[in-house]
């Protein structure tokens, strides 16, 4: 098993995580892009029926990614509420249960294109909520893969996926981080995301997501 | 003549010379009787007339002067496009018999004046789609505006009988029966095999007459022919191969229909007439479902009035409307069924007595075997039939919201309503429960939807739709019709947006950048940009376009049509063949029968071969499409218990191909109880489960039933924000909802329709009886070869998904290390040439491959 992949980028050693998170051992922190908190409840007030549960699993992959890694610090990049009408009672009330849980992890949201809209979350969830970029040693953490002019951008947005080929007309589609020269991007971590494909090329790799382990590309 | 059904039809008929068939006649007795019934009759024999001046004898003769007469009639129509024409037809005896009716047309076409207008009074006889009508019954004050309803004609009855939108009318006809029990309704067909059951559905619980109309309508079915063919058929190659005599043909007649299967083979064939004889610039056109309303109606008309020479069309021509000035009617490649090419060939020749006549162009080899076979199933008149569909539920849950809107409704009276519809007839008191909690709080259980509610009872009991924002999103929902999210295609033009042409699927355009250029609306245009669902375009000169390809439904080669393909094969294997058709494959068929062997009625013909993409396996049931994809998928999931291993599935409609990357031991396997019909249903759905089938499928149901919505017009960027895939639904549902009915209706709707169990099951039966003819073959075979090359693949696996990571990586790194495999772009360069096959790249000692002489194929990815 290969839980997790230890790269170099920028002369820092980041984990990447086969949950489709980030580990930066040195800040101790665990970075998650575009989890889309609220989606299903969103459709459910537009009259969409969608089954609840989507919140509990992503909250309990959170739970286990901090239970297996030291982290203090956990940092959203965009998109953690998807939609207005996600501030659903139901939602906000597993948030906070689930935040009283983590009483002293330090929570920070860069905000992204769904929380412009969303609006930020509630100020009882105690989370620190920045605009793009937020400068962390070496990184500019951002929610769009805009380039940024001095640092390495760690960003989400896109939800990358790629599609591996084999003999035999094979293929798999799977969520993949994909790490270039100047731009980084993370895959969505939220349970109820689509995603979009994109190729590896030069100077850009891919480390691609699946059956619960990393693999490099 | 008697004197009850003389007069007003009669009389009108004499006054312009005519002279009523015996059908006409007995319609109007039945109608003037009060009875209700099926008329059937080939097109162009007028059938139209029979049940109308039936209606207008009946109630329209003591309409009085002053304000036309209220609402005493409607007329169904299957398509938008055919309400029009219908509306100019039904008018005709109406001032020459000097009958105060008037006739109003209402589908999605219809402007908001007009609307308003019926709003306050309708017309006498109103001509709509199942859609409209649907909607119209939302109204509050519905039962006081159909108060004076007295008859209903359903329109090319057998292109709704057998799918979703009849389903939605049969509701509708429930409701209206319920308010008018002694309406009179007639439904209109054509050609049909199973003619008694159209009638009991449409009139389901009650009955009526079925009316069959002899007229003896000459046909002809010929086909044009090459005078070679290629040895190695691939799909679409042919076709333009023909262009010089489709031209030839075309110049031979006044008007001429070229009839496609698909809007991309329309675009191709129009531009490539274009090329051939610019001179026809303006005198001949495309017309097909994905162009602008104006285009259609120009052409259209252009038809009507003798102007065009030769339309390229699809099935949006295939219904209704008379073209009387058309000559001749081209098929280009293969018709698919027995009764769609009667359909088409009716087009010809629209009137009664003149000869019908339909050419088959085949597109590939094979399909000049299928003109033979069409022209033998024709003759001996095999017809296809066709079945309602049984209780959908997305369908259900649709008109439930859809009756809360019109005024409200108690469950109780409304079950009672649904079971008179044939397809709800025994609808289970446990689906009705489930479908009202369905639509009041998501599911059974109230926890698992919170913040969700569509319909609501009030105090008194009455179901109701709450929410304003609802109601509007569901009105605008409402129909069966499902096509992926449509982007309009308009000229740039400075001062904003130019005219509009028509529409092409999301998926074309997201391969595309600005300045690439394709054919669209029989033009060559250039991408200028995408802006909030509009596609800005400016006319092209290049010559390199790409093609849209609509996701439209790929029919099966019907039963019928395929039972005589192999009785011809049969016939050829015995040295027979009868016909030009057949003496024109005869060199083909003999590469098949030398390298492999003819598949007959007593056997089935199973080809294995290895080649550097794998192992293949070659089977030929010669059942249709639909049914070989039931059967790859059987085959593959039951092998996959034997040995973990992954296939991908290529299937057309003579036979299917399983392709494995490592080695599989179907010599060994085959005779071992794979094709058995034991625990059929059970194997089925557990290779359903394991492939991507019932997830596709899921998309229909999904926007049926509301779970997707596809967006207010013009709306702003971010209600893309509110949209999500139909797949992703499906996996939310399967994960936190295993018990949602939609998702046991997506599976049985994908055993149904897609792999048609039924016809699935009588396969393996049949091929259990067959001699199983077992071929190991070096190269692929004429039959082989379409497979091969077939590019639209489904999976199925039963490896663990970390090892198919595992080698798929592998295989990654070898193909960028020295002398490793390399991935191959098919066979086709190969095989097109005829040449022998191509062979592997030689090697160096120490394992790099050559410089020079590198296979052609995509460069290997880091």
């Amino acid at each position: 098993m290969t839980a997790h992949l230890a790269i170099d980028l920028c002369t820092t050693e980041l984990w990447l995580l086969a949950d489709k998170a980030l580990y930066w051992p040195q800040q101790q922190a665990l970075l998650v892009a575009d989890i889309h908190f609220g989606k299903a409840a969103a459709y459910r007030r537009l009259g969409q029926p969608v089954p609840s549960g989507t919140t509990e699993t992503n909250l309990a992959r959170l739970d286990a990614l901090l239970a297996r890694y030291p982290a203090r610090r956990l940092i959203f990049l965009g998109d953690f509420l998807h939609a207005p009408e996600s501030h659903a009672p139901s939602t906000l009330a597993r948030l906070a249960a689930w935040r009283s849980r983590h009483a002293g992890l330090r929570l920070t949201l860069i905000r992204g294109n769904h929380d412009r809209r969303a609006g930020d979350p509630p100020a009882g969830l105690g989370i620190e909520v920045h605009s793009e970029p937020l400068l962390l040693g070496p990184f500019a953490l951002q929610h769009e893969p805009a380039p940024h002019p001095t640092h390495h951008v760690l960003a989400g947005h896109l939800h990358p996926a790629h599609r591996l080929r084999g003999r035999g007309r094979q293929s798999l589609r799977l969520p993949c981080f994909c790490i270039g020269e100047r731009v980084s991007l993370l895959p969505a971590f939220g349970d109820f995301t689509g995603t979009a494909e994109v190729d590896a090329g030069p100077g850009r790799r891919l480390f691609l997501v699946g059956d619960g382990e990393i693999w490099p590309l | 003549m008697s004197e009850a059904t003389g007069l007003l039809s009669e009389r009108w008929f004499a006054r312009r010379g005519w002279q009523p068939f015996a059908f006409q006649r007995e319609v109007w007795q039945a109608v003037a009787a009060g009875e209700s019934g099926l008329l059937h009759a080939s097109t162009g024999s007028g059938k139209t007339y029979a049940v109308w001046l039936g209606a207008l004898q009946r109630f329209a003769t003591d309409a009085a002067p002053g304000q036309p007469a209220p609402l005493a009639a409607l007329w169904i129509t299957p398509m938008r496009a055919l309400a029009a024409d219908t509306a100019r037809a039904l008018q005709a005896p109406l001032g020459e018999l000097g009958l105060n009716w008037s006739v109003g047309l209402r589908t999605g076409d219809t402007d908001s004046a007009e609307r308003a207008r019926q709003g306050r009074r309708l017309p006498s006889v109103l001509v709509t789609t199942p859609e409209s009508l649907t909607l119209l019954l939302t109204r509050a004050d519905a039962r006081q505006a159909f108060a004076g309803l007295r008859m209903l004609i359903v329109d090319e009855w057998h292109e709704l009988l057998g799918n979703k939108r009849g389903v939605q009318l049969q509701l509708a006809l429930a409701r209206l029966r319920q308010w008018q029990p002694a309406l009179i309704v007639w439904g209109l067909s054509a050609t049909l095999g199973n003619l008694p059951h159209a009638l009991e559905v449409l009139l389901h619980p009650g009955r009526g007459r079925l009316v069959e109309g002899r007229v003896d309508k000459p046909l002809v079915i010929d086909s044009l022919l090459p005078e070679r063919i290629e040895r190695f058929p691939w799909a679409g190659h042919l076709g333009l191969r023909m262009l010089p005599q489709v031209v030839a043909e075309l110049d031979g007649a006044a008007t001429s229909l070229v009839f496609t299967n698909t809007r991309s083979q329309a675009e191709l064939w129009y531009q490539a007439l274009l090329d051939a004889r610019p001179d026809w610039a303006g005198l001949i056109a495309l017309h097909h479902g994905s162009l602008a309303r104006e285009v259609r109606d120009w052409v259209e008309l252009g038809l009507k009035e003798g102007r065009l020479k030769a339309v390229v069309c699809t099935s949006s021509l295939d219904l209704g409307v008379d073209f009387l000035p058309v000559e001749r009617v081209l098929q280009i490649g293969s018709p698919k069924g027995v009764a769609r090419l009667l359909q088409r060939a009716g087009r010809s020749g629209h009137a009664p007595g003149r000869t019908s006549r339909v050419t088959l162009v085949p597109t590939h080899s094979l399909e000049v075997i299928e003109a033979a076979a069409a022209q033998q199933a024709v003759a001996e008149r095999r017809i296809e039939a066709r079945e309602a569909p049984q209780q959908p539920l997305d369908v259900l849950v649709q008109h439930l919201v859809s009756m809360a809107l019109a005024g409200g409704f108690r469950p109780a009276d409304l079950l009672g309503e649904v079971r008179q519809a044939w397809s709800y007839r025994q609808l289970p008191e446990g689906h009705w429960q489930w479908a009202l909690a369905f639509v009041r709080h998501g599911g059974e259980s109230l926890t698992a939807y919170p913040d969700y509610q569509r319909v609501e009872p009030d105090a008194s009991g009455l179901w109701k739709v709450p929410s304003r924002r609802v109601a509007l999103r569901h009105r605008m929902s409402i129909g069966t019709i499902v096509s992926d999210a449509s982007l309009t295609v308009k000229f740039w033009a400075k001062s904003g947006s130019g005219r509009s042409l028509g529409s092409v699927e999301e998926g074309f355009i997201a391969r595309l950048r600005p300045g690439d250029c394709f054919l669209f609306a029989g033009r060559l245009l250039e991408l200028v940009r995408v802006e909030n669902m509009t596609i800005y375009v400016n006319r092209a000169s290049g010559r390199k376009a790409a093609v849209p390809r609509w996701n439209g439904g790929r029919m099966p080669l019907s039963s019928e049509l395929a039972d005589a393909v192999v009785e011809q094969l049969g016939a050829a294997g015995r040295g027979c063949f009868a016909g030009a058709e057949m003496r024109l494959v005869q060199p083909l068929l003999e590469v098949q029968r030398d390298w492999s062997a003819l598949p007959n009625e007593t056997t089935l013909l199973a080809e294995v071969l290895k080649s550097r993409e794998g192992w293949h396996l070659f089977l030929y049931p010669f059942a249709g499409r639909h049914v070989h994809l039931g059967l790859a998928s059987l085959l593959a999931w039951r092998m996959g218990r034997r040995q973990p291993v992954s296939f991908s599935i290529a299937v057309n409609d003579y036979g299917l191909e399983l392709l494995a990357p490592t080695e599989v031991d179907w010599p060994g396997a085959l005779g071992e109880g794979l094709f058995s019909t034991d625990d059929l249903l059970h194997d089925v759905l557990a290779s359903l489960h394991a492939g991507e089938l019932a997830r596709r499928r899921f998309r229909e149901i999904a926007r049926i039933a509301g779970l997707v919505f596809s967006g207010y017009p013009g709306a702003q960027k971010s209600a893309r924000q509110l949209q999500a895939s139909s797949g992703l639904f499906f996996d939310v549902f399967r994960q936190y909802d295993p018990g949602n009915l939609l998702l046991n209706q997506a599976e049985e709707e994908v055993l149904r329709q897609e792999l048609e169990l039924d016809r699935l099951r009588q396969t393996l039966e049949r091929l259990q009886q067959r001699r199983l003819d077992l071929r190991q073959v070096r190269r692929p075979t004429p039959l082989a070869f379409p497979l091969l090359v077939e590019r639209f693949r489904e999976s199925l696996s039963s490896e663990k998904l970390a090892d198919r990571i595992r080698r798929m990586v592998a295989e990654l790194d070898q193909a960028a290390g020295p002398g490793g495999y390399q991935p191959e772009p098919a066979a086709v360069p190969a095989v097109e040439r005829e040449a022998p096959r191509a062979r592997r790249p030689r090697a160096r000692k120490d394992g790099r491959p050559r410089q020079k002489k590198k296979a052609p194929g995509p460069t290997p990815r880091p």
